[in-house]
């Protein structure tokens, strides 16, 4: 009888400590008291974790490769008939030019930035948690990443990152509900915020002025504004666009250039030119 | 116990590891499982709620070293979520396939409500879109949890063989 409330007791002290810990190293790691001790065990771990990672995609390339020809052969049949398709009418070849300019848009900003420093990361491994989007990247504080810093792929703006420890870092998707990232668009100049709507939605841009008329198509970059991203970063294209003339402001639904699924490497900015905003300082 | 604990602790951070590195280029029809999850349920449904707690509390630390998330948060969903079904399972009969699959879909379901609340009030709300996302997640586990099962019971024969008495 006795014992078997002693096992009571020690069961319900399990739970109370499991449970206390749980809460008490949520705490402290939200509020970053952690830091250094998860840096020293993570380190080790995302040196095997990138190992790890380049044997998967060899065995991913392996296995995709026969899927992937059949997969090449339908996709160049549909092209060809979207090619024809496009020859006879005006407006699908005004979207193929706008395609083809979001390229060449891309090929030309690499080209414009040589005053960036870039820092070349491989992507390593995804969330573990499904309901988070960020990918894990073999580069960190030892090679110059810090927090906050912006991480783009050759399409286009990726996110930024979130934590470093010394040889990996925690990018946050610009898809994730906590990333906000004023931007501009290209064609009527609107400015607002991407908020990222989480897993499975498109991220949105709030607070864009009603004056203007944004059209769906218009491409979206980053502003600068705020100091945290370099301008002109291409994110993406308004797919969608609420406007209710009985509120302030519109908002505009952005499909990202870049596909996150497929990032294999990335390019970490480590120092850009910020945008001037002195002049709002200045008294008049 | 205290072997059980000792061993949860290197068998989970490998299973992180391949959740994060290996899983999210294998989806199983789109969907990722969350192993570190579905081990620690079908150890606590063979060993009990104690060592259940345990090894859901281990497996949800490991999860978070790789994730956005603060850590200790997988800890309490993994720990909600592993406890239910055992709670549970006296009640329903025993030793069949089709209540262990139901035990993980309950557990799972819980697991999940509890860490997208979680991640609500730390800010990292989902949409409708996204939580329907979440859903294939529950069936996944419900069949995935069979195989995991039957390796855990046979890891658990190599840690702990059976004494014979004469």
């Amino acid at each position: 009888m006795n014992l078997g409330r002693t096992q009571q007791r020690i069961r319900w002290l399990t739970l109370a400590i499991l449970i206390g810990s749980g809460v008490l190293l949520t705490i402290l790691d939200s509020t970053g008291a952690l830091v250094g001790v998860l840096g020293f065990v993570r380190d080790p771990l995302t040196t095997v974790t990138d190992w790890t990672s380049a044997r998967a995609d060899a065995a991913g390339d392996i296995i995709a490769g026969p899927r992937n020809l059949a997969a090449a052969r339908e996709e160049i049949a549909a092209l060809q008939v979207q090619v024809e398709e496009q020859a006879r009418t005006i407006e699908e070849l005004s979207e193929a030019q706008g395609e083809a300019q979001v390229l060449r848009d891309l090929f030309n900003r690499a080209a414009e930035t040589p005053e960036y420093r870039r820092v070349l990361a491989d992507v390593i491994g995804q969330d573990t948690n499904p309901a988070i989007e960020s990918i894990l990247i073999d580069k960190g504080v030892d090679d110059g990443v810090r927090t906050g810093m912006p991480v783009e792929s050759a399409r286009g703006l990726v996110g930024q990152i979130y934590r470093a420890s010394n040889n990996a870092a925690q990018v946050a998707l610009l898809t994730e509900t906590a990333s906000a990232i004023p931007v501009r668009l290209g064609t009527t100049r609107a400015t607002g915020i991407l908020r990222g709507a989480g897993r499975g939605a498109l991220p949105t841009i709030d607070w864009i002025d009603l004056q203007y008329v944004v059209e769906v198509g218009e491409l979206v970059m980053t502003s600068g504004l705020g100091g945290k991203f370099p301008e002109d970063m291409i994110i993406g294209r308004v797919v969608q666009v609420e406007r209710n003339e009985a509120e302030l402001f519109q908002r505009a639904v952005v499909q990202p250039a870049v596909d996150f699924r497929t990032l294999e490497t990335v390019f970490v900015v480590t120092e850009f030119e910020t945008v001037d905003t002195e002049i709002f300082s200045e008294e008049p | 116990m205290a072997v059980n604990f000792y061993a949860a602790i290197p068998l989970m951070a490998v299973l992180a590891i391949i959740q994060t590195a290996i899983l999210p280029r294998f989806p199983i029809a789109g969907v990722e499982p969350q192993l570190l999850f579905l081990v620690a349920l079908a150890w606590g449904l063979l060993r009990g709620l104690d060592e259940g707690l345990v090894w859901a509390f281990i497996a949800g630390i490991w999860v978070d070293l790789f994730s956005l998330t603060p850590v200790g948060l997988s800890s309490l969903a993994f720990m909600a979520g592993v406890a239910a079904p055992i709670l549970l399972q006296p009640m329903l009969p025993p030793r069949r396939l089709p209540v262990t699959a139901l035990l993980a879909a309950l557990g799972t379901l819980i697991y999940l409500l509890l860490y997208v609340i979680a991640l609500g009030l730390l800010g990292h709300g989902l949409s409708a879109v996204g939580l329907a996302g979440l859903l294939p997640i529950v069936l996944l586990h419900a069949i995935l949890v069979l195989p995991i099962y039957y390796v855990v019971h046979q890891l658990l024969r190599v840690l702990q063989p059976r004494r014979v008495e004469f």
